[in-house]
């Protein structure tokens, strides 16, 4: 036990660099996902097909393999960046793919007849599509979203293999020093889970707030 | 690198990066298999277990849904293996971190399924004299089965991004094989994207196997649930 009343500061360290990590890449990535969303759904036959490439490409390979194009590929063409960045570039791209998915299932279960009402009250199209479609998709797709948040908390470890020092990796480095593998990651897997479990609440309390009751 | 040289590159490079997709199609195969006959009894527990079963079952479902994979892995590989006693392969290590974990998440598909099948179902089987255990096997987990698919197709899509993560504790498959090949030729760009290449083959491959597993199972008259995704 005494082993781990010196571990506990390290982690929270490494547990920091994760929230750090997390805070940064879920607005971003949901903002993609809004922008790719309104695209592919909205949008003409290029910029449709543009967000449906991207999707197809981010939905289809590993993130592990995503941030390794971006970490060691890019500085091939002179953009290098830092771990960090990289991690968060990796994790926006791939959780604003499958963040665009779920909100364009929510804007095919709005009927159409509602823009056409929006436009018929003399709102212009992107003005309809604002303050009409956006509202109701976000409070569709919430319950789905909630969960690639999750995912994205969890997945954030994946930072640890490119160098970065988040909570998986201070684990690896104490469990290194001490050789206590097995009770190490189980108290990094417990820390994790504490952090979903928080996260979890919030959202439901999130959808609680924003829920229009009859819709 | 010019562009003919790269494609030399690539060509030169596929054989071992094939034999690498054929290492992380095992890994899908058995990660899945376990997922899938720990998973059908986990989800019967969910939803028909007595109260302590339905206890146990969550925490487990707690543990492996809520714990990341990567750390999932490193529990498994090096936490069991610094057990006296114990020693495990780095590709065991994989099937049974992903293996158990997919378990957790299949049996949340398979527990939405037999939940979808219908309360009425069972009745109606009871009724003709079957007992719960027959019921349960005949009538109503083969209809949940066909009802999983869409759901098992999403997992196979999960199972084999996350089996991405084995190069992490020195399984050779696809990635790590492209990893060897970067340190070599430094052709970095190259290979990384050839090998999304493959995973983005594979992926849509197997989804496209699981649609037509979907049809050939269709039930006549049985309308085809919407279908959710996750990763």
């Amino acid at each position: 036990m005494s082993f781990l009343a010196g571990a506990l500061p390290r982690l929270f360290q490494g547990m920091s660099i994760t929230l750090q990590l997390s805070v940064c890449s879920i607005p971003i990535g949901l903002a993609i996902g809004i922008a790719v969303a309104l695209g592919r759904s909205y949008g003409g036959f290029l910029l449709s097909s543009l967000a449906w490439g991207y999707q197809a490409l981010f939905r289809g390979t590993p993130l592990l393999v995503q941030l390794f194009i971006i970490y060691y590929g890019l500085p091939r063409f002179g953009l290098v960046l830092s771990p960090f960045v990289s991690a968060i570039v990796a994790f926006s791209l791939c959780s604003g793919a499958y963040h665009s998915e779920y909100l364009r299932g929510a804007i095919l279960s709005i009927k159409s007849g509602q823009l056409e009402a929006a436009r018929a009250l003399g709102m212009g199209r992107l003005q309809a599509i604002l303050s009409i479609i956006l509202p109701q998709m976000l409070r569709k797709a919430l319950p789905a979203c909630s969960n690639e948040i999750v995912y994205l908390i969890k997945y954030s470890s994946l930072s640890y293999l490119v160098t970065l020092v988040d909570l998986t990796g201070q684990g690896r480095l104490i469990a290194y020093e001490t050789f206590r593998f097995f009770e190490v990651f189980l108290v990094v897997g417990l820390l994790y889970l504490g952090l979903v479990t928080i996260a979890n609440r919030l959202l439901r309390s999130l959808e609680n707030r924003v829920h229009v009751p009859g819709l | 690198m010019s562009f003919t040289d790269s494609l030399t590159l690539i060509v030169r490079s596929l054989p071992t990066l094939l034999q690498g997709a054929c290492i992380t199609m095992a890994l899908i195969a058995t990660c899945l298999g376990v997922g899938f006959f720990l998973g059908v009894p986990l989800a019967l527990v969910h939803v028909y277990g007595a109260s302590w079963c339905k206890w146990v079952a969550a925490i487990y479902d707690r543990i492996f849904r809520g714990f990341p994979a990567l750390v999932l892995l490193f529990l498994f590989y090096f936490g069991l293996g610094s057990i006296e006693g114990v020693s495990l392969s780095p590709f065991l290590a994989v099937v049974l971190a992903l293996g158990l974990r997919s378990a957790a998440y299949q049996a949340q598909i398979y527990r939405g399924s037999l939940l979808a099948v219908g309360e009425g179902q069972m009745a109606a089987a009871q009724s003709l004299g079957m007992s719960k255990p027959q019921a349960i096997w005949s009538v109503l987990l083969p209809q949940a089965l066909h009802f999983s698919l869409p759901g098992l197709a999403n997992e196979y899509s999960i199972v084999l991004k996350d089996t991405a993560l084995a190069f992490a504790v020195g399984v050779i498959e696809l990635l790590s094989r492209g990893k060897f090949i970067v340190a070599r030729t430094y052709a970095t760009m190259t290979i990384y994207l050839t090998v999304a290449a493959i995973y983005l083959i594979l992926t849509y491959l197997g989804v496209l196997v699981f649609w037509m597993m979907e049809r050939r199972t269709s039930i006549p008259g049985l309308g085809d649930r919407a279908k959710e995704s996750r990763r």
